[in-house]
């Protein structure tokens, strides 16, 4: 077997050993070939739970309650986060389902931490979440909440230790620095981000954001 | 028809609202303010204000004015500046002899020893000129000639017994009832609190809606309270989620807050007057669909066609109406005769109210410009047109020719309301005494002098028992059926322009300042209901 000669090699992975493995969580070392053609090793991250390489592990969802003569809001949630060992602020979320597609895990999703019902308007294309350390990767889908409806006003939510934050569009991210003020609690970045890009839109689309300290 | 054409108008629209919960809220109060507003855009076309509050300790409040309607008033760029308000008033304004100009517009902002007040005013005080020299010997400088201004500058001044670090606004705003009977409904917002007020004869309408939302206009409990709103006529209510909640009494002082609607005072009526309610709310001013001492304006009108229709019965082919404002006393005299109803006019909205022209020729071609003949509907038939008003005898003369240029072999006018002879002091600008046809000699033979077949207006009885049979109706059921609402409420109304009788008996002087070009000021004294006139030169 010849394999073609090149000046300068793809990278690509070689090999992939499992190092320890959990419930829901293993490690891996990966060996790889680098842009130099040099061969090296990474640790990696993985979820036991994915189905295919086609669809994400997980949906993020950004919903926005819309109520009649009411400012629109951001739904997002509260709870405590082992890893971090503290509290979280950040979309609604999980995993997709067998047999599910990204924008019914989202409403089922949304409807299970929340109680809202929503309907999509929207999803991005599958992203990563956190190259460096894994192969995570989820779809964020665009929800709209229908805030009239009588289910959607003081709906119950069905899990009972995460808490619903809604937080109204209009001056997003000042809102999100004053809860950083007053609590102990850690700001997932596509929140922030969101946040930034949204304070740009509304009130200077033609400035770069600065964030003074 | 007449009172639309000449201008005789209503002093102005005031609304409020207070977001209920936590703050900062959620609701879109300015959103709430400038729709409330637009559903009293009948009551004043001239201007439109709003201030918003942050109902901070040290709050802080944000104006907005603009002069015309309030969709063309206000931009959607000039909203985003009041998207922090948790509460605020707002106020549209009727062309007055007032100065059409920014710095007369609603609400007025001053600083107190409390720290700001706005104030939003409907109405006009019976002494303003005596009040306005009280005010300035006390030192303070008036910067326009409203007496809105006054209001505010009144409620500035510490009451005795006051202490500095302890506002007490229910002294204040009884100290300025005591200094004025009459007319006023009030909204004065102090921090994170509006002030509603009617004057103890309830001259002026006031009443109060709740904010629930959308889905639960039908049905809602008290937990589903997202906010309180105030208004001068309930029409507003419905179109921004709002439940018709009660009206305000004559004399009431309402503490409306985060937390809800609270009676702070009753200021009773001297030697036991009854209330003044203005008649021609029910006739003319407002809007068909807002509700008065229980009843809706739209059925009192049509009461009033009926009454009009036993008073005056008529040997005629059809009944119609002066479109809009007279439709639905046309349809109860129609009902009540029996007469069918048909459209006669059609009306050119696009057609403002006409200029007020020196010359009368000028002023009827252009009312004659405002209508076209649905001339299929009547022609060859004898005509009952039902119109609202009738005081100058101006505006209907050529309508009456159009009529009959198009066909009709007679024309019957029935006028729902009766004949306007004297002034109103309490903000209603109805020409001078010579110039209402009531007064002229004319009105001998008034159906000659417009070119009617006949003329007949409403007696002062049948408008009267019109509007207070309903309140008795409405009385009685909730008597029957326990509820304490209106039991033992007084029933009275003004009708002061039609019977010459002024609600107060208490002489006092009333500067009647006339139109611009004037050179002469005219005082007139009232004294039991009569009138002596002073000429200042």
């Amino acid at each position: 077997m010849s394999c073609p000669k090149k000046t300068s090699t793809e990278p690509h992975v070689v090999q992939e050993t499992v190092i320890a493995k959990g419930k829901w969580v293993k490690l891996e070392q990966t060996t790889y070939v680098d842009p130099t053609g040099q061969t090296r090793t990474w640790e990696t991250v993985k979820r036991t739970t994915r189905q295919s390489d086609s669809i994400a592990d997980g949906v993020g969802i950004i919903a926005i309650l819309k109520r009649t003569l009411h400012k629109d809001c951001v739904v997002m949630v509260k709870q405590f986060r082992p890893p971090l060992g503290g509290y979280s602020l950040e979309f609604p979320a999980g995993l997709i389902d067998d047999n599910e597609s990204a924008e019914t895990a989202a409403l089922r999703e949304l409807k299970e931490e929340t109680g809202y019902k929503g309907e999509v308007v929207g999803v991005t294309p599958v992203t990563c979440l956190d190259p460096g350390l894994s192969n995570c990767t989820t779809q964020i889908v665009m929800v709209n909440i229908n805030g009239d409806d009588l289910e959607n006003i003081h709906p119950t939510q069905q899990l009972e230790f995460v808490e619903v934050v809604l937080i109204p569009l209009d001056e997003f991210q000042k809102k999100i620095d004053e809860v950083l003020k007053k609590e102990n609690i850690v700001v997932d970045a596509k929140v922030y981000i969101y946040a930034m890009g949204m304070s740009q839109a509304f009130f200077k689309p033609n400035e770069l954001p600065v964030l003074k300290q | 028809m007449e009172f639309e054409e000449s201008g005789i108008g209503e002093e102005c629209g005031a609304f409020g609202c207070v977001a209920a919960g936590e703050w900062p809220t959620q609701l879109e109060v300015a959103q709430i303010l400038t729709l409330g507003l637009v559903a009293l855009q009948h009551r004043g076309q001239e201007s439109a204000g709003i201030v918003t509050s942050n109902g901070a300790n040290q709050p802080t409040y944000t104006t907005l004015k603009g002069m015309g309607l309030v969709n063309t008033a206000f931009k959607a760029e000039d909203l985003l500046k009041l998207r922090h308000g948790n509460l605020g008033i707002g106020h549209t304004r009727y062309s007055t002899t007032g100065d059409s100009e920014l710095q007369n517009c609603q609400p007025f902002v001053v600083d107190t020893l409390h720290g700001k007040i706005a104030v939003a005013h409907n109405g006009e005080l019976v002494n303003a000129g005596a009040l306005r020299k009280k005010v300035m010997r006390h030192g303070v400088g008036l910067s326009t000639s409203s007496d809105s201004e006054l209001i505010t500058q009144l409620l500035a001044l510490t009451p005795p017994m006051e202490e500095d670090d302890a506002p007490n606004w229910v002294a204040r705003i009884k100290n300025l009832m005591t200094e004025t009977p009459t007319s006023y409904s009030l909204l004065v917002m102090h921090k994170d609190v509006i002030y509603a007020v009617r004057d103890p004869y309830g001259n002026r309408p006031l009443c109060l809606g709740r904010l629930v939302p959308i889905s639960k206009l039908q049905g809602s409990g008290d937990g589903d309270t997202e906010g309180w709103v105030v208004s001068s006529e309930s029409c507003s209510f419905q179109s921004i989620g709002a439940r018709y909640h009660r009206e305000i009494q004559p004399g009431e002082i309402v503490q409306i807050s985060k937390s809800g609607v609270k009676t702070l005072s009753v200021v009773p009526r001297p030697e036991g007057d009854p209330p003044a309610f203005c008649i021609f709310e029910y006739v003319y001013f407002a809007r068909p669909d807002s509700i008065f001492e229980g009843q809706m304006v739209y059925t009192v009108r049509q009461r009033c066609g009926r009454q009009l229709a036993i008073e005056a019965p008529t040997d005629a082919d059809v009944v119609s109406t002066v479109p809009e404002s007279a439709t639905p006393a046309a349809l109860g005299y129609a009902q009540e005769s029996g007469l069918p109803y048909v459209e006669v006019l059609c009306k050119n909205r696009y057609v403002g109210r006409t200029f007020i022209q020196p010359n009368t020729r000028l002023r009827q071609l252009g009312v004659a410009k405002k209508f076209g003949a649905l001339s299929d509907n009547f022609a060859g038939k004898r005509v009952v047109l039902v119109d609202d008003s009738i005081v100058r005898g101006n505006t209907i003369s050529p309508i009456i020719k159009l009529l009959k240029e198009a066909g009709a072999t007679e024309v019957h006018i029935r006028v729902a309301s009766p004949p306007i002879r004297f002034p109103c002091y309490m903000g209603i600008n109805i020409p001078t005494k010579e110039e209402l046809i009531a007064n002229k000699p004319e009105f001998e033979d008034i159906a000659g002098y417009i070119g009617a077949a006949s003329v007949r207006y409403l007696s002062v009885e049948g408008l009267v028992s019109a509007v207070q049979n309903g309140i008795a109706a409405s009385q009685e059921k909730d008597e029957r059926i326990g509820s304490t609402a209106s039991s033992n409420r007084r029933i009275g109304h003004c009708t002061a322009c039609l019977t010459g009788k002024y609600p107060l008996t208490v002489p006092f002087i009333k500067c009647h300042l006339g139109a611009k070009n004037k050179e002469k000021v005219k005082c007139t004294i009232v004294y039991s209901g009569m009138e002596l006139f002073l000429y200042v030169f």
